[in-house]
């Protein structure tokens, strides 16, 4: 009786000393998003691509697993500052996540006043990087978007363009940006800003056709905006060659959600769609997220998929060398040099990363096809080519 | 510029129709109970998720998800009107309050049934243009702005010539009295706040088959159609349409002229304007007295 006492608090010691090294492994990491407000739906891309990139780190990384932690900034700031307090309170070790340059600027402020890394990839204001936050790092920026934009207007050498741009930040930024650069080339920009809140586009559009009389027409807003101007200009139909738009546009779901407004239709992507995963992550990548969320994986995923794993892995060297309640992730974070989805990452002093290049894809035939650069193409360009 | 300005105002004609349709089931609640139903922008967004459930699930018009969105959306109308019937005590700040409620919780069920994604009609027959001499517009803006003129005459009607219509006007105008003469106020703003559903019904329709949806529009809605009630002045239902369309053509005219970051702001300022001048709105109460 005596023995099997012994054996069974034997037992028990190796259990306790087994669970503590595997609770000792696991590392929370917060996730702050909107997955309500109006920023809900590109809230709830990212964090799938978080969820996958925590399904593919736990089965792939061995040693170290990641357990995430989730709480919805509603898509208001001051929630989103309260969101990274209470992860801060649950004992994350970092913060992966955020959307809309608004939010993620006073929440990363928090993340940075608590010691935690914060990284991103729903933010591309340029102030982002510019306050001197030390743990803040993004793997997307304007200049990738505007290189990509500006590169594909070169090729199919547009003389004049009206850019509608929504008035939020990032939109403004860009488009700003965007014009600039545009300007400085010789090429005629109109400008026409736009409120977040508004619906009826056709006013605009007018002023397109009757007033500013350019070849393209290009959007910087979000998935509402695009569909407001493209049906705007289906009805008014200027004479324009192309119609011409950033993030939230080329993508499989606004090919699938509006068959009739997408055809011909220019967007930022890094992948064209059917999707092609050619390297071990994307095939990981992919496989994944099929299998937690059984539909094709997006933009979305991938941003916030590769944002998470660079997040995880900076959190696991850290984790081996015993830094990680010394700022060790952020020291990791710095020395990040890798291939990813959305290529290239490294970060510079400021945390944005220095090799961001997007791609510009059309719709065509239902549809993704990348157009540029011509080393990334898939297809052929189509200009002058309009959706109606 | 002229052919600029006649297609504003004709833009902005159209898009005020739209307000109106919105904005009249407030206008009616905040007449007969002097309640702010803070989830009437929910209640018509309700009734647009119907639209697409009927388009996307059964391949109809939205059109076709009219009767469907009646049923759900007046008794969702009604369900509202039983829990703030419960209010005992100052019932204009505490329905605020409550309403506020009812409409987050409406706007994150959409939210769990729908997802976050915007939607809009896939009707390309609905969608495409029309010209009528310079003008050009998307046929289900004009359809519906001809549903809002129809459904607000109805009503007009409905108001002036039945035994409902009159008992709703009667508790508006002075609650007590309209006891003493036998009416049961409790019974007569249900009414209104069925009637109140029908009408966001038609409007959520409606905007699914010109507008994007999403599940946080619902705020903003109501926003609009509160600011068309108080510029039309509490309790005039002719005065919905023309603050309605004065708004669209405000907004429509602002980014012709000026900027379309103003957009928003010239409503805001014509709204500020008309209450500093005219304290009751265009038709208000004292004013048709006078």
């Amino acid at each position: 009786m005596k023995r099997t006492y012994t054996r069974i608090a034997m037992a028990a010691l190796v259990a306790s000393a087994w669970l503590s090294q595997a609770s000792a492994d696991e590392f929370l990491v917060g996730a702050e998003i909107p997955l309500t407000g109006n920023l809900a739906r590109v809230g709830a891309g990212m964090q799938e691509g978080i969820m996958v990139a925590a399904e593919v780190f736990n089965k792939t990384n061995g040693k170290h697993k990641v357990k995430i932690v989730t709480v919805d900034d509603e898509s208001a700031p001051a929630k989103a500052i309260a969101a990274v307090e209470k992860l801060a309170s649950q004992g994350v070790v970092a913060i992966t996540g955020g959307y809309g340059s608004n939010n993620i600027s006073p929440a990363s402020d928090t993340a940075n006043k608590l010691g935690l890394v914060y990284i991103t990839s729903g933010g591309v204001d340029d102030s982002l990087v510019a306050s001197g936050r030390k743990n803040f790092f993004r793997i997307n920026n304007t200049a990738g978007y505007e290189k990509a934009m500006l590169g594909m207007l070169a090729d199919v050498g547009a003389k004049s363009v009206s850019i509608v741009y929504s008035t939020k930040d990032a939109t403004t930024g860009l488009a700003k940006d965007v014009e600039k650069a545009l300007a400085a080339r010789g090429v005629k920009v109109t400008t026409h800003s736009f409120d977040p809140a508004i619906t009826d586009f056709k006013p605009i559009i007018n002023k397109i056709k009757l007033q500013d009389k350019s070849e393209v027409v290009a959007m910087v807003g979000y998935e509402n905006d695009y569909v407001g101007i493209i049906r705007a200009a289906r009805v008014l139909k200027p004479k324009i060659k192309a119609m011409v738009g950033v993030w939230s546009l080329a993508t499989p779901k606004m090919a699938a959600d509006f068959p009739d407004l997408m055809p011909n239709v220019f967007g930022t992507a890094l992948l064209p769609f059917p999707t092609e995963f050619k390297t071990a992550d994307g095939k990981a990548f992919s496989d994944a997220y099929k299998q937690l969320y059984k539909k094709e994986p997006d933009y979305l995923g991938q941003f916030g998929y590769v944002q998470s794993m660079l997040l995880f892995e900076a959190i696991a060297r850290a984790a081996d060398k015993g830094t990680i309640k010394k700022g060790g992730v952020a020291e990791e974070m710095r020395k990040t040099d890798r291939e990813t989805l959305i290529g290239r990452v490294q970060f510079a002093a400021n945390g944005d990363n220095q090799n961001f290049v997007h791609r510009m894809a059309q719709h065509q035939d239902k549809k993704v096809v990348i157009v540029w650069p011509k080393e990334h193409a898939t297809g052929k360009l189509a200009y002058p080519a309009v959706p109606w | 510029m002229t052919e600029l300005i006649l297609q504003a105002l004709y833009s902005g004609l159209l898009q005020g129709g739209s307000y109106a349709l919105i904005a009249l089931g407030l206008a009616l609640v905040f007449g007969t109970m002097k309640v702010i139903n803070l989830a009437h922008g929910e209640l018509v967004l309700l009734a647009a998720y119907i639209a697409y459930s009927v388009e996307s699930g059964l391949g109809l018009g939205p059109m076709f998800a009219i009767p469907i969105a009646l049923v759900i959306v007046s008794l969702t109308s009604v369900g509202v009107y039983l829990i703030v019937s419960r209010i005992k005590k100052d019932r204009e700040i505490n329905s605020l309050i409550l309403t506020y409620g009812i409409g987050v919780i409406l706007t994150n069920f959409i939210l769990l049934v729908w997802k976050a994604d915007i939607r809009s009609t896939s009707s390309s027959w609905l969608q495409e243009g029309i010209e009528i001499g310079p003008f050009f517009s998307m046929r289900s803006e004009v359809i519906f702005f001809g549903v809002s003129l129809v459904l607000m005459a109805a009503l007009w009607r409905w108001l002036a010539t039945s035994w409902y219509g009159r008992a709703v006007r009667a508790v508006s105008s002075n609650r007590d009295a309209a006891k003493l003469m036998g009416i049961d106020p409790g019974r007569t703003e249900l009414v209104s706040f069925l009637v109140a559903g029908i009408l966001a019904a038609f409007a959520g329709v409606a905007l699914f088959s010109y507008g994007v949806i999403q599940p946080a529009y619902g705020g903003a809605l109501t926003v609009k159609a509160f600011i068309i009630t108080v510029l039309a002045g509490i309790g005039s239902i002719p005065g919905v349409l023309i603050a309605a369309v004065l708004l669209g053509v405000a907004e429509a005219l602002t980014v012709t002229l000026a900027s379309s970051a103003l957009q928003e702001l010239s409503g805001m300022v014509l709204f500020l304007l008309v209450l500093f001048i005219m304290p009751n709105g265009l038709f208000g109460a004292q004013r048709r007295r006078g």
